[in-house]
């Protein structure tokens, strides 16, 4: 047995091909992109080694840079604030019913996040236009016609927007995973608490939310990643638009690449990137394993 | 897993349990699913009517007699045949592909015995932190340089390496849930690990296979940004690029527009609604690694 299952070549193998495409796809453009980093390289042409000054520019000399930070931030307080208290309250009333219907709804809810976000990005834009819209006309509809604007072109209102489609097209996402942390509870405590007279209100304080408690961690944290690495809505409804007031990282160094053609300036922000987002998930973790082992 | 039959115990104590409230509840949660499922009713409203009459006041128009002709108008002029060829083409080779190297992976990781095991696992989940925007602009060169800008193979290798983390994630742990025993009498009997994998370990494995494939095709099928990025010929476009295409092209008939919309949107709300409990569970098991 032993030698079988330490075989070198099965091993090689049974590995290799698989890791050599991650590495290939993965691994390789991260140190790429911090070779090119380093360049002022167009795109095409010649390039010349700079060293540290892309980096150092973006730190000190880019304002974009900075606004599509607070603009992941905003994205993420947005998840945390409002996407995720209504998650954790359908999530409990889905949890309540039983039955089939409590299966439809989880079914229902999460179609959204099936959807290409192609398509939700675009419908989304066709609802928020000024002139065929849905959102204006229904605004006209219940008398608040002063409100009607052009969602996504006024900067007051397009970052708004932004947020907003991206509210929509997680939420099922986020429900789900609370609503599967919550059919980890389990129904014996409700029934003990039920039958030490506690109001439901108590229960749901009291029983419910600490026992949810590591599943909300873990939401809140795939919550804040996402925000950071949002690019496809941005793309598709406003580019980064108007000015640069729904700028977000991922957009924005795909605009320095292939717009701007500053293809060395954004491989130094990708750079950037990746480590914002492996922090991210680092701190998080261990936020995570502490909590652990509090219980 | 777990949940799933504690499930079952609650929903019994339920139905004896509350029953007014409830109806209170159902009522809500209607009108909460309507409304959240409003902008896809509208899409798909306007999809059916004349293209002129989205510019009417009119919220929803009930479309007397459906238009299907915009569909037909979309199937054609989108190019759709040839889109849905290609995401058909491109997802299922990925979903293969990925769900091959995880099992042939997960095994290594779970059973062979060798020195850098742990850290070729832990590298490959490092992988889930890796934001994809990341790997466009150096791929997009290196890919460049190879030639495979403008190939399949061009989404492939970088759909299958991003499939790769996830799936291998699935089956590591389904793997090790699977009791040794097996494998040792077949072992005796003088199989090869291939064979173990093939005739013992594959057959076990069908329902990791099923949520993996289910979290492969979501993510394949819907994904756009490396798409763009790396195919600029409609020949190798996926199906996200007829709604893109079609915008451009079309920009004011509206309603073959969002035909094009709800065509590219109905196979994954199809393959959602058949294979539900899997995508729940895979959804949930992706979550609890993060």
């Amino acid at each position: 047995m032993h030698k079988i299952l330490s075989n070198k070549l099965t091993i090689f193998l049974l590995v290799f091909p698989g890791l050599l495409l991650f590495i290939f796809a993965l691994f390789v453009p991260i140190f790429l992109s911090v070779y090119y980093g380093m360049t002022d390289y167009s795109g095409m042409g010649k390039l010349n080694f700079i060293g540290f000054d892309n980096f150092i520019n973006i730190f000190t000399n880019d304002p974009v840079f900075w606004h599509s930070v607070r603009n992941a931030l905003l994205l993420g307080i947005g998840f945390v604030v409002i996407q995720h208290p209504l998650c954790i309250v359908f999530a409990i009333l889905l949890d309540r019913i039983g039955n089939k219907i409590e299966k439809v709804y989880r079914t229902v809810f999460f179609i959204p996040c099936v959807i290409s976000t192609v398509v939700t990005t675009k419908m989304w834009v066709n609802i928020l236009d000024p002139n065929v819209g849905m959102l204006n006309k229904v605004l006209d509809a219940v008398g608040l016609g002063f409100l009607k604007q052009e969602w996504l072109g006024n900067p007051k209102t397009a970052l708004l927007s932004v947020l907003f489609i991206c509210i929509w097209q997680g939420f099922g996402w986020g429900m789900l995973i609370y609503y599967s942390g919550l059919k980890g509870i389990s129904e014996e405590l409700y029934e003990a608490a039920k039958i030490d007279g506690a109001t439901s209100m108590q229960v749901y304080s009291r029983i419910t939310l600490p026992l949810l408690k590591p599943v909300i961690r873990i939401n809140v944290t795939l919550a804040m990643i996402a925000a950071l690495k949002q690019m496809e809505t941005v793309y598709l409804a406003t580019n980064g638009g108007p000015g640069d007031a729904t700028q977000f990282l991922a957009n924005y160094l795909y605009i320095r690449a292939f717009s701007r053609f500053e293809y060395g300036y954004a491989n130094a922000i990708s750079v950037i990137f990746v480590i914002i987002c492996l922090l991210a998930t680092i701190i998080s973790n261990k936020l995570l394993a502490s909590d652990k082992e509090g219980y | 897993m777990r949940y799933g039959k504690e499930g079952k115990n609650r929903v019994k104590i339920n139905e004896a349990k509350v029953s007014t409230s409830n109806k209170i509840i159902i009522a809500f949660l209607t009108v909460f699913a309507f409304s959240s499922l409003f902008p896809l009713i509208w899409l798909l409203d306007f999809s059916l009517v004349k293209a002129g009459d989205l510019f009417a006041s009119n919220i929803l128009i009930w479309p007397d007699p459906p238009l299907w002709s915009n569909y037909a108008t979309a199937w054609v002029d989108g190019k759709i045949p040839q889109f849905l060829f290609n995401s058909v083409f491109v997802t299922s080779l990925t979903i293969v592909i990925t769900i091959f190297v995880s099992i042939t992976m997960g095994y290594a990781f779970t059973r062979m015995r060798w020195k850098l095991s742990k850290f070729c696992l832990t590298l490959i989940l490092l992988g889930m932190m890796i934001p994809i925007h990341a790997t466009l602009l150096p791929n997009f060169i290196v890919f460049n340089k190879l030639g495979l800008i403008n190939s399949y193979l061009g989404l492939l290798i970088p759909y299958i390496a991003f499939g790769m983390p996830v799936g291998t994630f699935i089956m590591t742990g389904f793997l090790e849930s699977i009791p040794v025993a097996l494998e040792e009498s077949a072992v005796i009997d003088g199989c090869g690990v291939f064979r173990i994998i093939f005739s013992i370990i594959l057959p076990l494995l069908k329902p990791a296979m099923v949520t993996v494939a289910v979290m492969t095709f979501l993510s394949t099928w819907n994904e756009f940004i490396m798409a763009v990025t790396f195919l600029n010929d409609d020949k190798l476009r996926t199906l996200p690029f007829a709604v893109m295409n079609f915008a451009g092209q079309y920009s004011s008939n509206y309603s073959v527009q969002f035909a094009v919309m709800m065509i590219t949107a109905i196979p994954s709300v199809i393959v959602y609604i058949f294979l539900n409990e899997q995508i729940t569970k895979g959804v949930t098991m992706g979550a609890v690694k993060g």
